[in-house]
């Protein structure tokens, strides 16, 4: 009886200790988790294969079979002044909101996350991995990149030339007259009447799309 | 880190062979702690018998443990865990008639599986009653969809409904469930004027 008792009191004890351990340990937050997940997932970034060229997301953004989602994380600011067509501006601290949503995806979703070039995307995409595993790539160079690919010059509106990419800061190097928004003709280009641009296809899908062929 | 896609180590069969294994040893505990046998489920709801209920909430609040700790180190990743949505009404509702049933049949759908798996008649009949339930349910159930899909919540846990950080809710459970285990004894004990077989 005394052996048993004791036993109970120990595997009680135990039990408590462990939970108030814990407590004070608490759960790893989402920079923490990322580093937990590193080692699997870091190599995706070094190796450069979720960085995905503009093209490739303009061919997305006209592809009805792929349900697109893409997160700008810019400052209210630069978004004011450019976006792109169907971008939706998500802060990387209200990023954790989008967890049920990036959890309740289709296997044809792709998350694309855009900032002026790619030091927040790729903060957010880590973010993103660490919250919901998401097929997510980012916006190589940035909508920096895109704009100087898909950048009009149209005297009544804005003038472009063409930014430097390099030794990136955050900020975005195009200078525009007035915010235009997602009203800009660089935030939804016609694919069929901008240069042919030859470049890596990088996403994949995790379901394979069944085409309508003909008069589908 | 977990979870681990097992098809993908263990190849299909490999992977089969490593549920019949958790399949076994879970039902092993399941029948030599008493959840096959309808009269010792019916007595936890009469405090004459607590054994099931030590074994079940030792089982959950150990592996509740052992899920936030492995969270915790980096070896799990609980948000890939599936946790089931809440909807608040229909849940509601199902608890009760769960609750009724568990009571007037003397078992749980789970637990009649555990029972017919040793050919107990009454866990046979009771099986069959829940496939019959199940059957009429999804034949009926457009008649009361509004209310299925009543109080979605999504994926709700106790740390958001608390406001409180997990670690701490799970230190909250295991007082619980150590105080329902001290709380219960001592009304078998006034009750009855014993406790369980040791």
């Amino acid at each position: 009886m005394s052996a048993v008792f004791n036993l109970r009191v120990l595997g009680g004890g135990l039990l408590l200790a462990a939970a108030g351990a814990l407590a004070l340990h608490g759960q790893p937050d989402l920079e923490q988790k990322w580093a937990f997940m590193a080692p699997e997932y870091g190599a995706r970034l070094e190796n450069r294969e979720v960085y995905i060229d503009p093209a490739e997301l303009l061919h997305m953004m006209n592809d009805d079979y792929i349900d697109l989602v893409i997160y700008d994380v810019r400052d209210e600011r630069d978004w004011n002044i450019f976006h792109l067509v169907d971008a939706e501006r998500v802060s990387l601290d209200d990023l954790p909101a989008q967890r049920d949503r990036l959890r309740g995806l289709s296997e044809l979703a792709v998350v694309v996350v855009v900032s002026n070039d790619e030091i927040r995307a790729t903060q957010a995409w880590k973010r993103l991995m660490a919250l919901a595993k998401p097929n997510a790539y980012i916006l190589e160079g940035g909508l920096n990149h895109w704009l100087n690919i898909y950048g009009v010059l149209d005297e009544e509106y804005e003038s472009h030339g063409t930014a430097s990419l390099h030794k990136p800061d955050g900020t975005l190097r195009h200078p525009f007259k007035i915010a235009l928004g997602a009203r800009h003709a660089a935030a939804q280009p016609d694919e069929h009447h901008t240069p042919e641009r030859i470049y890596t296809t990088k996403v994949k899908l995790l379901k394979k799309v069944a085409r309508a062929g003909g008069c589908d | 880190m977990a979870p681990l896609d097992l098809t993908a180590i263990f190849g299909v069969n490999g992977s089969y062979l490593v549920y019949i294994g958790i399949g076994f040893c879970f039902g092993f505990i399941l029948e030599s702690s008493g959840f096959g046998d309808s009269r010792k489920l019916a007595a936890q709801f009469y405090f004459s018998e607590l054994r099931v209920l030590k074994v079940m909430f030792t089982a959950i609040v150990v592996a509740m443990l052992l899920v936030f700790w492995a969270t915790a180190l980096g070896l799990l990743d609980y948000d890939e865990l599936m946790v089931k949505q809440t909807w608040l009404w229909p849940g509601i509702v199902g608890g009760l008639i769960m609750g009724v049933g568990f009571i007037l049949g003397g078992y749980c759908p789970g637990t009649s599986l555990v029972s017919t798996a040793t050919l107990k008649v009454d866990g046979m009949f009771f099986l069959l009653g829940h496939i019959v339930g199940v059957v009429a349910f999804g034949e009926t159930v457009g008649y009361i969809y509004e209310f299925w899909n009543s109080g979605y919540m999504g994926r709700f846990l106790l740390p958001e409904l608390l406001g409180l950080p997990t670690g701490v809710v799970v230190l909250l459970v295991v007082c619980m469930a150590i105080a329902m285990f001290l709380g219960f004894g001592w009304i078998q004990r006034l009750i009855y004027k014993r406790g369980d077989p040791q």
